[in-house]
Formats: C-alpha cells, sequence, structure tokens
C-alpha cells in the first residue's frame, strides 16, 4: 500500500490511530527525544539523541518482585510487560537497521526473550528516509544500510515538500497506513519519490573504508598497540554504548525495597562496557582494565563477533558514538586505522 | 592573541631538550570542527598540537589519568609531563596540588591564557548557523571565524556563541604556571560569576523542585559528567561497587548486603542521590571549568548544582577554589570566625 499523505494531515493521521499509543520526537531542553505526539508533530528532527531501541528494551525492567514471609515460601510475582500497540514515527534508516539486529539477538541460540517480545510485538516503526545526512557524522552508506533503507520499518515515509509518499512494508504497516488521510501516489509521484531517493543515496557521507574486511582485519589485529593509542583521550564514560542503537549488555540486580519482610524486584538495566565494573571479576582482577581494551571490545563486537554470531555487522553507521563523544573518539576512524594498520 | 606556532615551539623545544616526558595538548579531530586531547611523547608530533575554540576540553583530567597509570605500572618518572592549562583548566590543576594528589615538581604548567575568547558552546552554534555543522573553527580577537562545508568562512562574536561558563569565567588567566603564553586580560566581564545561578534560583521553591525532578528523571546515567571531572578521581566511586574481593569463605549474605548506596536502576531517586552525592563531594573544590555540563548527552544543567555549592563556600567561608597551592583545602580547614557553633 502507498499513499500520498499532506504533511498539515500528518496530526489527522495520528488522530486516527486511536487504539495506538504514537510516539514522536520532539524537543526537551534543546534536545530531541522521544515523545508522546501532541498535536504538532511535523517531523523535523534531525536524529532523535537516543536511539528507539528504549521501546523494546527499557533502561529499566522489572523481571519479578519477590517478598519474604517469615514461615512462608518466598513469594515471586512475574512482572512480564503488558503495552499498549505503539507506533514509533520519524525512525532514521540507521535506527530501523538496528531493529532486526536486536530481534536477532533476543531470539538467539534457541532463547526468546519474554520481556523484549512482550514489547517488540506491539511496536510499529514507521521510518522518515533521509532526503540529505542528518549529521555529519553519519556513515550508514559504508556498512552496508542507505539513507533510504527499508529495514526493520513497518512503514517508510519519504519527505516530498508539501507532502509525504508513505509506503507499508509489513501487515502492521497495513493496518497503519489504512487510516491514513492521502490518496494514491501518480506516476509524477512515483517519479519524484525515485528521484528523491537516487538524490540520497549519491549524497556523500564520511566512511568505514573496507566493512566487508572488517571482521577479519579486526580479528587479525586484536593485539594491535593501535587500541591503546587510540583510546589514549578516552574518560571511560558510557555515552557511545547508551546512545548506540544496537548495543544490548544489561545487568541483572535485585533491588530490596523493605527489609520487614524482605522484599523488593530483580531488575534488569542496561549495562556498559566502558563501565569498570563492566568485566570485574569476583576475585577482584578484571581482564579489560584499560581503556584500550574496552575500546576493543566495544568496535570489535560490532564489526567482527556479531558479524561472526549473526552474519551481519552490528554498527549502522548511525553516528551517535561518533559526535556525542565528548573526546572524540571516533568509531569511523578507529575502524579504519586498525583495519588498515599493517603490523 | 595566542600564536599556535609558539605553543608548538615550546612542546618541540622540551621534548627535544628532555626536559619532560610528555606534554598534554590539543590536536585536530578525525571528526570535523572540534579539536581532542592528545598526550604527544615526541617532539616531531608537536607540529600537530592546535590552539582553537574547540580546545573546551579541561586536561587536568589527564595528568589525573596520567598519575593512576603510573602508580598502576609502580613507576616514578624521574621527568615531569607538561599540561596546556586555560585559566580554568590550571585552577583544577591547583586544586589537585593542594590535595597532593601530584607534586608540583611532577608537572609543569605551559599557560594559555583565554584573553577575551573563551571556548564555543556546540549547542548555541547550531542554533547560530541553523543546524550547519562548520569544519573548522578559529580565534580572531574577540571573534570566532568558523569554516563551514561550502568552504566559506563566517565571523561569530565569541560571546554570542561562547560557552555560559565562560561568560562567567572567574579567571581567564592561567595564574599558576611555568610559562604561559597570551596577554594576561583578567575578567571578562560579559557576565557576573554564578549569573545562571542566581536566574535558576529566583524561580520558587516548588517550580524549582519540579524543575529538577524532570531533570532526574532524564539522566542515563552514563556517568560522563563524573568520569570528565578531575576532581571525580576516586578509584571506587560511589555508584561502582567494584571493591568487594570475594574469597572462597565469603558468604552469599555478604555478596548480597555489600553496601550500594545507589541501584544500577536510572530512577529518579537514584539519579538524584548520584548527582547530590556528586555535587556535595565537589564542595570548595569545583572550579566551574563546565566539563560536566558540555559532556551531558541529555543536557541536564549540571553547572547550577555545583556553583551552588561553590558559592556557599564563598560566601560562608570566604573559600576560594584553586585560587593558591598554599592554602588548605576547604573540608580540611576551619578558622575562628567560620559560622556555626558547633566548631568552637
Amino acid at each position: 500500500m502507498e499513499k500520498l499523505i499532506d504533511k498539515k494531515r500528518l496530526s489527522d493521521w495520528i488522530a486516527a490511530l486511536a487504539d495506538w499509543e504514537v510516539f514522536a520526537p520532539a524537543l526537551e531542553d534543546g534536545v530531541w527525544a522521544w515523545k508522546p505526539a501532541g498535536e504538532d508533530v511535523r517531523l523535523e528532527h534531525s536524529n532523535v539523541k537516543q536511539p528507539p531501541k528504549g521501546f523494546a528494551f527499557p533502561q529499566r525492567e522489572i523481571y519479578f518482585s519477590f517478598e519474604q514471609i517469615k514461615g512462608e515460601a518466598p513469594k515471586l510475582t512475574p512482572k512480564v510487560p503488558e503495552t499498549k500497540k505503539r507506533a514509533v514515527f520519524g525512525v532514521r534508516p540507521c535506527d530501523g537497521r538496528a531493529v532486526p539486529r536486536m530481534d536477532a539477538l533476543f531470539d538467539s541460540e534457541g532463547f526468546h526473550d519474554d520481556y523484549y517480545w512482550a514489547r517488540r510485538d506491539k511496536i510499529a516503526y514507521v521510518g522518515l528516509a533521509c532526503n540529505q545526512p542528518v549529521n555529519a557524522t553519519c556513515f550508514c552508506k559504508s556498512v552496508g544500510g542507505s539513507p533510504v533503507s527499508t529495514d526493520g520499518m513497518d512503514v517508510l515515509l519519504t519527505d516530498l515538500g508539501d507532502h509525504y509518499f508513505a509506503k507499508a512494508l509489513t501487515k502492521a504497516g497495513e493496518a497503519l497506513l489504512s487510516v491514513a488521510p492521502g490518496e494514491k501516489p501518480s506516476a509524477g509521484d512515483q517519479k519524484k519519490l525515485k528521484d528523491t531517493h537516487a538524490k540520497a543515496e549519491a549524497a556523500p557521507q564520511r566512511a568505514v573504508n573496507d566493512a566487508a574486511g572488517a571482521p577479519a582485519a579486526l580479528k587479525a589485529n586484536f593485539d594491535s598497540p593501535l587500541w591503546e593509542t587510540l583510546a589514549q583521550g578516552c574518560i571511560g564514560c558510557g555515552i557511545c554504548t547508551f546512545l548506540c542503537p544496537t548495543c544490548h549488555c544489561f545487568d541483572i540486580n535485585d533491588e530490596v525495597t523493605g527489609t520487614a519482610p524482605m522484599k523488593g524486584n530483580r531488575v534488569r538495566t542496561w549495562d556498559n562496557c566502558q563501565f569498570p565494573d563492566f568485566t570485574m571479576h569476583t576475585s577482584g582482577h578484571n581482564p579489560r582494565e584499560s581503556l584500550g581494551s574496552r575500546l576493543r571490545q566495544r568496535v570489535c563486537h560490532k564489526f567482527q563477533y556479531f558479524h561472526e554470531n549473526f552474519g551481519m555487522l552490528q554498527c549502522t553507521g548511525c553516528g551517535r558514538c561518533v559526535s556525542e563523544c565528548p573526546v572524540g573518539i571516533d568509531i569511523a576512524n578507529v575502524v579504519n586505522k586498525v583495519t588498515e594498520h599493517v603490523a | 592573541m595566542i600564536k599556535l606556532q609558539d605553543i608548538r615551539d615550546t612542546a618541540r623545544d622540551m621534548l627535544t631538550k628532555g626536559e619532560v616526558r610528555a606534554v598534554i595538548g590539543w590536536q585536530a579531530g578525525s571528526r570535523g570542527m572540534e579539536a581532542e586531547p592528545v598526550t604527544i611523547t615526541d617532539a616531531a608530533q608537536a607540529g600537530n598540537l592546535v590552539w582553537d575554540p574547540t580546545c573546551y576540553h579541561n586536561l587536568s583530567l589527564y595528568l589525573v589519568n596520567d598519575k593512576k597509570a603510573q602508580a598502576h605500572a609502580k613507576q616514578k618518572p624521574v621527568l615531569p609531563i607538561a599540561i596546556i592549562a586555560k585559566g580554568c583548566d590550571a585552577r583544577s590543576t591547583v586544586v589537585l596540588l593542594q590535595e597532593n594528589y601530584f607534586k608540583r615538581d611532577e608537572i609543569y604548567i605551559i599557560g594559555v591564557s583565554c584573553e577575551g575568547s573563551g571556548v564555543v558552546d556546540k549547542k548555541k552554534l547550531a542554533t547560530a548557523l541553523n543546524g550547519v555543522q562548520p569544519t573548522a573553527a578559529a580565534f580572531d580577537g574577540d571573534d570566532y571565524v568558523v569554516t563551514l562545508p561550502d568552504g566559506s568562512e563566517k565571523r561569530l562574536p565569541a560571546r554570542e556563541v561562547m560557552a555560559n561558563r565562560c561568560l562567567e569565567c572567574r579567571e581567564p588567566f592561567p595564574k599558576e604556571h611555568n610559562i604561559v603564553l597570551g596577554e594576561n586580560k583578567t575578567g571578562r566581564g560579559y557576565a557576573e560569576p554564578f549569573a545562571e545561578l542566581a536566574a535558576a534560583e529566583a524561580k520558587s521553591g516548588a517550580d524549582r523542585w519540579d524543575y529538577w525532578e524532570r531533570q532526574f528523571d532524564r539522566c542515563i546515567r552514563c556517568f560522563a559528567c563524573r568520569s570528565v571531572c578531575p576532581m571525580c578521581f576516586c578509584d571506587e566511586c560511589v555508584v561502582d561497587s567494584i571493591e568487594l574481593k570475594v574469597a572462597p569463605a565469603t558468604t552469599a549474605e555478604e555478596k548480597a548486603t555489600r553496601t550500594r548506596w545507589i541501584e544500577r536502576s536510572n530512577t529518579r531517586a537514584d539519579n538524584f542521590v548520584y548527582h547530590m552525592t556528586r555535587a556535595m563531594h565537589l564542595a570548595g573544590r569545583c572550579i566551574d571549568c563546565g566539563e560536566c555540563e558540555r559532556v551531558c548527552p541529555v543536557n541536564i544543567p549540571l553547572r547550577l548544582l555545583n556553583n551552588k555549592l561553590e558559592r556557599e563556600s564563598r560566601e560562608a567561608f570566604g573559600y576560594e577554589p584553586g585560587a593558591s597551592i598554599g592554602a588548605p583545602s576547604l573540608v580540611a580547614s576551619f578558622l575562628d570566625e567560620d559560622p556555626g557553633s558547633w566548631i568552637r
């Protein structure tokens, strides 16, 4: 299904999605954030500071609550989330490409993560193609993506000036688009779409020079001294990882909320390979003590380990870790330097 | 105005003559306009050093990291390490010296005076340029000149896109130095110190509470504010419990009940405790380099918290952090005239 939607009627479409919770980018404190869609949704964002991964994989998830009453068996109450159907508007193609990567991970090795899927099964992503790179740090094309990629999307919108060209890509996308106001695109609209996409794909970007060769080249350079050199300025914060659309490591803790009786929650929270306690062993030994070893872990996970496990690069080239790093560590530059290094 | 060549020549000379083992400075970044911190050990690298409005990083952090690395390697280097220090970097270095983090002869301070220029605020610049991302930025007197992607140049008065911390700068001249480049221009006169704090405090208590609830709800606990802070040098931060050594005899009870002051969850309450703890630990130590606020990915105005305690320590105890190496630290000293009778 394809429709040409007048931009002025975007809010009518959102209003028609009565049985959906709709989210869209909004500026909050100078930062693009995902917010419940109000009446004035305009999709004029560059990219949202945080990727949409939190819709299916929130930073904090309660697994179950526990309570120990004296003389009784411990009482455990599962907390598998129950959400309404959610439509997320304005997802950029790099973040769309993160979706199949997260899906693969949370349904792998015979394990289906009920918490992830309870949310994920009810989400539809309404993408927005990038007519030009939204940020100087974008590099989606060089990692197999495209500024008009439909991967992970249920609907893809393309900005054609006064209108969006909308294309449904899945059953959920058809359901969303069926209630949208608009008409069937004409042959002229189709041509305009084709031209817009061609122009978008031709726009120059920064690049990882040899993404296809990266898994093998990184493997060969595991012991390279370059890792420590490139991590020299690293401060060990968690920005790159927490803002990454595909970083998914998590920690599990029991949070005690009361002691008489003992009760609390078992929670899953995002974890971060850049933090000192990420690999801390119970003995006190930390196998990844240096910042170089942590940078290597993150880069190799994106460009080697995930590829070995799932047959695809994990990095989608959104450029957040590049633009947001407080000290200029640049994953495209790191991959290029290490893979082009001849020992 | 500082000539870049002077910075490069100074670094090259010192490394060539073997007076220092390394120089901490800035070099051009790979991602566009922004400079990035670098530690050079070879005189041949001195030509890579830069000095421009994106040299916002407080490099005294790397003096701390260097000291930690030396301690970890059980080394005691003979030569000092040099740091290129703006006014704020020099003040935080003085705090570290006051606290004996390292000794004065272990470091060599190449002061660079910010004069009237300060450093740029990326967010203000993005607004001023309607989102166009420059490829380079340079000082020119009291202006910044930025290069746009099409190669054209645009001149902007520095004060319009300068970081708020620089508008409110306490002292742009690095008083503590071994050598110094640039003019001794004290005070910038663009905004009074604590101007933003005063504006924030003018709101009602209820409004302030709502404001901070919302800010703490937005925190993602990436800990960039802590990681970038030269004063946050604790080996074990209150938020990471990494020091509990588990032996075969350690019981499950001991592991489960180890002290966890702050949970991993980024809930409002835990975020509140984290930020309050950090603010209290910086009282009388924070010199308002403003790096915590610059690096926050969700724009939480963290300077307000630290400024509040800085002003408290000035008003209640007449204490100015980073002013003098010989001065005792705020929390390790008292005067007879200090307010509060309990001390006597």
